[in-house]
């Protein structure tokens, strides 16, 4: 289970972020997860609920989306969407293709209120 | 100060994968070409390693990472053979980078030619984490099973070399080579495939011929001058 590893780095990069922005109240915290980023949504889900508060508060809410694995052919250029994890282009049956979105965790975008809405809740 | 939506886009462990880089670069640059080896737990890595060692011994330096969530045993078999620190993972499914330059630095950080790291035993999480290698290996055992690549897409396609092991097993397990070569290889075509057996030694030269090619393939890069880079 590296969920929690995975959030540790996410809590960490959005405390930077935060005071770059010279702080505020993180209300909601988007991150978009691959089908081959390895993360499996509900545990990260509660690897999240579970560490948040330490950091923010429990009124920061995860949005988290699951999005495709897609590729393009390095022969033909196609680009298409991976299915069930078989990495050859469906126009002409190259395996060399190159992923370009869907193996990786991003941290899509942060949300912050005004301090004195969610007291508590700043960076 | 209204509510503020801050658009980031930026891969979470983005300053891991850099640290991984910085890592991997000085360690090529001195000629040590990082192995980081994966599986499931007993398909054979430290008898790999075994034999690994004494295919180059006298010949070609090398130092094991061992990382385990508890004892010792891998490590101390491994011991007698090469320089070999022991990771501890205290239950941790994984190794993460701070952990292996811990390892490092408890070896004295040698400038061997061949640096292996022997990950802990899991087909899921190791995948996701960068230990600053040059090379991904993943190892799947006779007695494990042929649908393992199906089941485990990321190990496979973040893999650039797969070893089937234990090989004298074949005549009695139904496994097929054929078959695990092709579920792999459809989800990473440039997968290259060896089958060894580390109790007979059959198969351990190709290994090992592979590590040398390797060695040279990877590591050219940074020998050449700064300006070409």
């Amino acid at each position: 289970m590296h969920e929690r590893s995975l959030v540790q780095n996410l809590l960490k990069q959005v405390r930077q972020i935060v005071a770059e922005q010279g702080g505020g109240c993180v209300s909601e915290i988007c991150v978009q997860a691959g089908d081959l980023s390895g993360v499996e949504p509900l545990l990260f889900a509660a690897a999240f609920e579970e560490m948040v508060p330490a950091v923010f508060s429990e009124e920061c809410q995860l949005k988290l989306d699951l999005v495709p694995v897609t590729a393009v052919c390095a022969h033909c250029q196609h680009e298409f969407e991976v299915l069930d994890f078989q990495f050859h282009c469906p126009e002409c049956q190259s395996g060399s293709v190159d992923v370009i979105q869907g193996d990786d965790l991003q941290l899509i975008s942060i949300t912050l209120e005004p301090k004195d809405s969610h007291e508590g809740v700043s960076a | 100060m209204s509510q503020q939506t801050i658009i980031v886009k930026r891969d979470v462990q983005a300053e891991q994968k850099a640290d991984a880089e910085v890592e991997r670069v000085r360690l090529g640059r001195r000629g040590t070409l990082v192995v980081n080896l994966l599986s499931s737990p007993g398909s054979g890595k430290t008898s790999l390693l075994e034999e690994t060692a004494r295919h180059f011994a006298g010949r070609r330096s090398m130092a094991v990472l061992v990382g385990d969530l508890e004892t010792d045993r891998d490590a101390q078999r491994l011991a007698p053979l090469v320089p070999v620190a022991q990771l501890t993972t205290g239950g941790a499914c994984h190794l993460e980078l701070p952990l292996v330059q811990r390892g490092l630095t408890a070896l004295g950080d040698p400038a061997v030619d061949f640096l292996f790291i022997e990950n802990v035993g899991n087909l899921v999480c190791p995948a996701s984490h960068d230990l600053a290698e040059h090379l991904r290996v993943v190892l799947i055992s006779t007695t494990e099973g042929d649908d393992k690549p199906g089941k485990y897409p990321k190990m496979f396609r973040t893999s650039q070399a797969m070893l089937i092991t234990k090989l004298d097993l074949l005549p009695h397990v139904p496994f097929s080579v054929e078959a695990v070569t092709a579920d792999a290889q459809r989800i990473q075509s440039a997968l290259q495939v060896f089958a060894c057996c580390s109790l007979t030694g059959s198969g351990i030269q190709e290994w090992c011929d592979f590590l040398e090619e390797q060695h040279q393939l990877q590591l050219a890069a940074y020998h050449e001058p700064a300006g070409n880079r």
